[in-house]
């Protein structure tokens, strides 16, 4: 066994990364509100994130932090989409619910 | 180690206030409390570029992004549904499905041999946090992304670029449709028709 | 096969004909009366090639017997020729020779016929065909020929198109004709497959190298081509009903010709019989069985070209089954005399129709002696000669095929064989003095003749003939029938003389003779049996007809012979009845049995079923696409779930 350098066990930062992962589908999920859809997507990131980190840290590659940073800057990009998506809406129909925004059904 | 529980402790608490949260100001607000915690959280795992990435990005650009929006739409009334007064039929099997991935999840990771892992396999190239040359900091991680993976980072940079167009396609002043009450009274008329319409499909 | 070389009269008399149709198809209605000359002409000018052929035909070089004249490649195995030996010059002399003086009476006989020059257009086309048929080297051109000819007279049959009865037997004969062309076609198939060659050299060189099933099935596809043709026993009938078609039409085709295409076929492809007893046994079974039904058939027709026809197709029973037995010389020398004999009959027939104004039904005849002396001994000479009273042709042909069957084995087709001269002089004599003796009965009310469907009885309506039936002089209808009489008199005698006949002699190189032992009965006693059998079938018919008694009561004799008919002989067999039964009908309900359950719920069913399915697959699919976000979401996360599930269960561990 090497020296101990994750402060703890890596499965620990994989089941914490799971359920915030399963928090933020939950949440894309249920809220019919698109801001607090987008802010559960960033949650969903997040959770990969960390473990792009904790995995990194584990292997001590870097190459999880390079990708950790490409995440980072997809989500931004992504952000900036959803919520210029969610303006749009609102300008045309002064309110916003996803739920309303239904007229692809086939 | 006690850092990973109290962090962790506090990841979760603020997610659940996030997704929970009647009113999109306090989801932020939660979300923020959530990015500070999981840059807290990637020192501990010796990446302080990206713990500072976390803050700036995350809680200085994309968070002021969504309360710039809810400023925006918020003026006068209150445009978003708000809560989970109104569950959707799917919320119930949603939620029993993310349970089960989760927990589909969790089993995996207990049986897998990763899961025990604790330590590096290359230790030696492990040194004190924020020393040059070591693992995770600036001159490391700059050194990889402008060498090794260039053409990610540049492929990056047109993500970013495609994502600018599309907002000002979508939000820009050339919107043609600037709806007045009346006009979008019709349309949200005319979805709600859409919505009937289908159901009696 | 043959001595290769440049034989122009060869090629010249087998495309004279059909340049002669061209012309006449082309500028037939402009030449009116020239017509019938031109076409006659054209005829004629092959048969003298064919006569100036001679030497080249019967030349015998080492083997190779005969002239080969080349006519090209298509690819190795599959080269084109003609061929003249000694078995194609026969057919060509009575095809060309025959075919000229029929040309030549129908001037007379169909005068005033509103189609006058496409009758000999068809006519010249259809002695192209037959040329084409006998001359070819090799299987293909022989196919060819047997379609062709199976077109014209499918052309010649149906010549009174507005005749339905006309249109409805020419559709028949053609469809009867087809199944042979496909069984030739199958045997070709199975000869190629076999040598790869499609040359009759190249076959009979190999016909001893064949498995005897092969062998035996090659023989058997040949012979349902060659039963279709010469209306064998089942695919015969055909060929009574063909007699709708003009007179001549019947002489030359459906009597001297190509009903013996299927005689020509087995004789030409007697080495492939020669090394199959089982085929030479099938084909022997069948002609004698023809031949014995024809001739009980006969007796029951009183359509005179019906019971012609009925004598035709017995006589080509005769002749396939010496053909079959292996008895070729035989059976080609009946094939020869034959075609005098029945295309003389066939023109006296029309002869007597003619004058009597396309009348055909015998009852309403009687008495024509006095009338027509001439047809009276056209018709006595054909008679005399088909009963085979010596020393008419008929006696020495007949002859020779009966005796053949016992020669090669066949007891019981030879005791077919004398049965049925004897039937065939009873009904032959029958319609001699039910037509000539008597009194005239064609002012008598049909009814009391026992005729129940005037209307039905065979009377061609046609065309303008009878305002101008006597336009053209009689002579050119009574020299044909002249110049007959004399090889239906004499041609018997080419066979006199056993080995040394110059008949035998002239197939000597052909068909290789056979040494076979001497069977219990010799031929002269064989000829004395038959000639007294034959004389007693005549004293029968002579009792029933020709007697001063029978004479006299012979309206109220043949009503009650027409209602006492048994409906057996009235429905000749049944033949057509279970034709119709087995195959009509068979296949009408196999259609039925589709249209009605098949093709609704599989053929039909399939696509209906592929177009609900696909609406019932739309609906499905677009319960999914519920336009809500969230629910998007959700069937991704789903997915999700699913490979999540799949590595925690199967994967993960390494």
């Amino acid at each position: 066994m090497t020296s101990s350098l994750l402060p703890v066990a890596l499965g620990n930062y994989i089941a914490l990364s799971a359920v915030l992962f399963f928090m933020g589908v939950v949440g894309v999920i249920v809220r019919r509100n698109p801001l607090v859809m987008l802010m559960s997507i960033e949650l969903m990131f997040n959770a990969a994130n960390l473990l792009f980190m904790a995995f990194a840290r584990a292997w001590m590659n870097n190459a999880g932090h390079i990708f950790a940073f490409l995440v980072i800057t997809v989500a931004a990009a992504e952000a900036a989409i959803g919520l210029a998506i969610v303006v749009a809406v609102f300008r045309t129909a002064k309110h916003v619910d996803v739920d309303d925004v239904a007229m692809l059904k086939g | 180690m006690i850092a990973f529980w109290i962090l962790g402790v506090i990841l979760i608490a603020s997610a659940m206030w996030t997704i929970t949260a009647k009113k999109p100001v306090y989801s932020v607000v939660g979300l923020l409390a959530h990015f500070v915690a999981l840059a807290a959280m990637y020192l501990t795992l010796s990446g302080e570029f990206l713990a500072v990435m976390q803050i700036i990005v995350y809680s200085g650009a994309i968070l002021v992004l969504f309360l710039f929006v809810i400023a925006l739409l918020s003026s006068g009334v209150a445009p978003f549904a708000t809560g989970i007064d109104r569950l959707p039929k799917i919320a119930a099997p949603a939620i029993v499905v993310a349970l089960a991935g989760l927990g589909f999840a969790i089993y995996a990771v207990g049986r897998s041999s990763v899961a025990a892992t604790s330590g590096a396999l290359t230790a030696a190239a492990a040194g004190p946090v924020g020393t040059a040359g070591v693992f995770g900091s600036v001159d490391d991680f700059g050194k990889a992304l402008f060498t090794t993976y260039l053409l990610p980072f540049e492929i990056t940079a047109l993500i970013l670029m495609v994502a600018v167009i599309g907002v000002v396609t979508l939000a820009g002043d050339s919107t043609p449709y600037a709806a007045t009450e009346k006009q979008a009274r019709a349309v949200r008329k005319s979805m709600r028709e859409a919505i009937v319409r289908g159901g009696e499909r | 096969m043959g001595v290769d070389g440049s034989y122009p009269y060869i090629v010249a008399l087998w495309l004279l004909p059909l340049l002669g149709a061209l012309v006449l198809w082309a500028f037939g209605p402009q030449m009116r009366r020239v017509a019938g000359w031109f076409g006659s002409g054209v005829v004629g000018l092959s048969f003298v090639l064919t006569v100036l052929s001679w030497s080249a035909g019967t030349q015998n070089a080492g083997g190779a017997v005969g002239a080969h004249q080349a006519l090209g490649s298509w690819f190795a195995g599959f080269h084109f020729g003609l061929l003249l030996d000694p078995l194609s010059l026969l057919w060509a002399l009575i095809i060309t020779g025959v075919g000229c003086l029929i040309h030549v009476y129908s001037i007379g006989y169909m005068d005033g016929d509103g189609a006058f020059a496409r009758f000999f257009a068809y006519m010249n086309f259809f002695v192209f065909a037959m040329l084409t048929l006998v001359l070819s080297d090799n299987f293909i051109g022989l196919l060819v020929g047997w379609g062709l000819v199976g077109l014209a007279s499918y052309f010649l049959i149906g010549f009174w198109f507005f005749k339905p009865t006309a249109v409805a037997a020419a559709r028949k004969a053609f469809v009867i004709n087809v199944v042979g062309d496909v069984g030739i076609m199958l045997a070709i198939f199975l000869i190629v497959a076999n040598v790869h060659s499609i040359g009759f050299g190249d076959a009979f060189a190999a016909a001893g190298s064949f498995s005897s099933t092969t062998l035996f099935a090659i023989c058997l596809c040949l012979f349902i081509g060659a039963a279709a043709k010469s209306a064998q026993i089942p695919l015969h009938t055909w060929l009574p009903d063909a007699m709708e078609g003009p007179t001549p039409v019947s002489a030359l085709i459906h009597a001297a010709t190509m009903v013996t295409a299927g005689v020509y076929l087995i004789a030409r492809c007697a080495p492939l019989w020669s090394h199959n007893s089982d085929a030479q046994l099938l084909v022997g079974t069948i002609g004698g069985l023809t031949a014995i039904v024809g001739a009980i058939l006969g007796c029951a027709q009183w359509d005179i070209k019906r019971i012609l026809a009925y004598s035709t197709m017995s006589q080509i029973g005769y002749m396939i089954m010496g053909v079959g037995v292996g008895a070729y010389e035989g059976g080609v020398a009946h094939f020869f005399t034959h075609a005098f004999f029945k295309a003389q009959l066939f023109l006296g027939a029309g002869l007597i129709i003619h004058a009597l104004a396309n009348e055909q039904d015998v009852r309403r005849m009687g008495g024509l002696v006095k009338k027509l002396p001439f047809a009276f001994v056209a018709m006595l000479t054909g008679v005399l000669a088909i009963c085979g009273i010596p020393p008419f042709s008929g006696f020495f042909s007949k002859d020779q095929v009966i005796y053949g069957t016992l020669q090669h084995g066949h007891p019981w087709l030879y005791a077919v064989g004398i049965v049925t001269a004897g039937i065939t002089a009873y009904y032959m004599c029958r319609l001699l003095f039910v037509t000539f003796l008597g009194e005239y009965r064609g002012d008598v009310d049909p009814s009391d003749l026992g005729i129940r469907h005037p209307e039905l009885a065979g009377t061609p309506d046609v065309h303008d003939a009878h305002a101008s039936h006597g336009h053209a002089p009689a002579w050119i209808m009574n020299v044909p029938v002249a110049i007959l009489i004399v090889p239906t008199v004499f041609a018997g005698w080419l066979m006199f003389g056993g080995d040394n006949s110059p008949w035998a002699r002239f197939f000597a190189a052909e068909f290789a003779p056979s040494s076979l032992p001497a069977p219990a009965i010799s031929e002269g006693l064989t000829a004395i049996v038959a000639l007294l059998v034959v004389l007693l079938g005549a004293a029968v018919a002579y009792v029933r007809y020709g007697t001063a008694a029978a004479r006299a009561g012979a309206v109220a004799r043949l009503r009650d012979e027409s209602v006492r008919m048994p409906a057996l002989l009235r429905n000749a067999f049944y033949f057509d009845a279970a034709l119709d039964l087995i195959f009509v009908r068979a296949s009408q309900a196999l259609g039925t049995f589709f249209s009605r359950y098949v093709d609704p719920h599989a053929i039909d069913g399939a696509v209906h079923e592929t177009a609900i399915s696909a609406g019932w697959l739309g609906t499905l699919t677009r319960s999914f696409q519920t336009g809500l976000v969230r629910a998007y979401a959700f069937i991704i996360v789903l997915g999700a779930a699913c490979f999540i599930a799949y590595y925690a269960l199967v994967g993960g561990t390494h």
